[in-house]
């Protein structure tokens, strides 16, 4: 995405009124000291940035001074137990927050070096390339193809289907090509490639938020924010979503919250634990946060002690 | 206070704990036994050593079964996976450690002559059998100190058994056996064999406490660097 885009402000959501961090204050000023897995570096690059953000819901301080790079092309877990303010930093990375009442934040975002709550900020643009998929699957009550189909077609601009107009190619053919593809990526293609105009809430719970995945895809994201994408899914439904996980993370950046500390050590690269009282404790890469986390809270948290 | 959850979970680890502690005491008394067997010549102790070794056996083999569990039903992280898996490579250390006492104990049933000296059979093994006690009083307390130790003592260890096993191949070439006639030559080889055998087998004892050792470090300090 180019810098323009995302600073483009566009009709629509994008009223949405977000704090920037010079207007609001915190008292809390006393110095704090940066523990040992805060330098961890990770290969490849940053795709975002996340500088001391804090964020409230009025007077619940809901996350404290987080700062966390993602790196790009990667599966980064976020755990830690109920309330603990994971879902609310997912929901951060998108913008997800902001239409929550009594929310305020604090801090900085960066999604490929641009703030992503500076004023004027292009939302629209920043939900598509940092798409975001839920607990419970959601598609729309229309057709297969539709699901996919309506994001790129209510847009008009997706460079798929320009590029297909610019090179004089027929929409439909080129509509059909997206369905296909994205489909094929999120593995649901070879289950539905038959009764693409069949209702999408026939579907099985599984196949269904594979589709919301294919969805998601289909806006041409950059980011997959999931948000305890295969909890409602039985074993075979969420070992079919961690594999897509692991090859989505091919092309895509993807982030997932999960309360499943085992799917987090199966699919995940870097894994950030978040305890209660919505502290980052603890960030780096899954096979060392597993078997020697550098917290001792970190380590009581996933070994079943909690304090 | 720290509320601990997966109350069943955590009894087993402190089972497997015990249980391990518990082989490695039945290992350690075996030993003991097969190095007096050795000293004394008592045939009583060498036969059962000899006979115990099934008993070692089967609690390695259910040692190997409580942390094969554990692994599939618990999914251990962190410190309690580490723990697991020491456990596990140790309780492998301490079986070998039981047949090399056996060893011990048939050596010390066929020897018929003693026409080599053994006084540093003896002591090699009296100090193999305190770096094996080291080892597991480390892996019970987690006291990586006492393991370092332990590590640290095996390159003596070693060189002690270097010098008595070339001592006694040195009185073997030095010795004038036109003097002896030829039966005494068959029945020199057999004593020879035997010391030099024994020798080996304690000092794998004591590498075998050195893995004990590393494997404790591992478990504690998450420090891979000794294993191998």
């Amino acid at each position: 995405m180019t810098e323009s885009q995302l600073s483009t402000t566009e009709s629509g959501i994008d009223s949405e009124k977000a704090m920037s961090p010079e207007q609001t204050t915190t008292g809390e000023s006393e110095e704090r000291t940066r523990p040992a897995w805060s330098e961890y570096s990770f290969p490849g690059e940053s795709v975002i940035s996340v500088e001391d953000l804090n964020v409230w819901y009025d007077d619940d301080h809901a996350l404290k001074d987080v700062s966390i790079e993602i790196p790009e092309k990667s599966v980064t877990a976020i755990i830690g137990p109920s309330g603990c303010g994971k879902s609310t930093f997912l929901r951060n990375l998108n913008r997800m927050n902001d239409r929550i009442k009594g929310a305020r934040i604090e801090g900085t975002v960066r999604f490929n070096g641009q703030d992503i709550y500076a004023e004027g900020a292009n939302l629209v643009e920043l939900r598509k390339r940092i798409g975001m998929v839920f607990q419970q699957p959601n598609p729309f009550p229309k057709s297969i193809r539709e699901n996919i189909a309506y994001g790129p077609r209510k847009h008009g601009d997706l460079d798929r289907g320009l590029v297909a107009r610019l090179l004089g190619r027929d929409e439909k053919a080129a509509e059909d090509e997206l369905v296909e593809q994205c489909l094929r990526d999120a593995a649901l293609w070879s289950e539905v490639e038959d009764r693409l105009d069949s209702n999408a809430l026939g579907l099985s719970g599984g196949q269904q938020q594979r589709l919301c995945i294919a969805r998601c895809l289909a806006v041409d994201p950059e980011v997959i924010l999931m948000d305890e994408p295969a909890s409602a899914l039985d074993p075979i439904a969420t070992a079919k979503i961690e594999d897509l996980i692991e090859t989505l993370a091919e092309e895509y950046t993807v982030v997932i919250v999960t309360h499943n500390m085992q799917q987090a050590a199966r699919i995940s690269d870097q894994t950030a634990v978040f305890l209660t009282g919505g502290e980052l404790v603890e960030y780096g890469d899954t096979d060392q946060v597993f078997e020697d986390p550098q917290s001792q809270r970190v380590e009581d948290y996933i070994t079943g002690k909690f304090g | 206070m720290t509320l601990v959850t997966r109350e069943s979970y955590q009894q087993s680890l402190d089972a497997l704990r015990s249980d391990v502690c518990s082989m490695g005491a039945l290992v350690v008394d075996r030993f003991e036994q097969a190095l007096q067997s050795l000293a004394t010549r008592d045939e009583r102790v060498a036969r059962a050593v000899i006979d115990g070794d099934s008993e070692i056996n089967e609690r390695y083999l259910q040692l190997e079964t409580q942390c094969v569990d554990l692994f599939a039903l618990q999914q251990p992280v962190a410190s309690d996976l580490r723990f697991i898996t020491a456990s596990f490579k140790i309780s492998t250390d301490l079986e070998r450690i039981g047949d090399l006492a056996v060893n011990l104990a048939q050596y010390a049933l066929a020897a018929k002559h003693e026409l080599v000296p053994e006084l540093a059979v003896e002591e090699i093994g009296r100090d193999a059998l305190a770096a094996l006690e080291r080892s597991l009083s480390a892996y019970e307390t987690g006291e990586t100190d006492v393991a370092r130790e332990v590590v640290a003592d095996d390159d003596e260890i070693d060189e002690r058994c270097r010098t008595a096993s070339e001592t006694v191949t040195r009185d073997l070439i030095e010795r004038e056996v036109d003097n002896d006639g030829p039966w005494m030559v068959e029945q020199l080889l057999d004593d020879v064999t035997r010391v030099l055998l024994s020798i080996r087998d304690i000092e794998r004892v004591a590498d075998h406490a050195v893995n004990v050792a590393a494997r404790t470090l591992y478990m504690v300090e998450n420090d891979p660097e000794l294993i191998y």
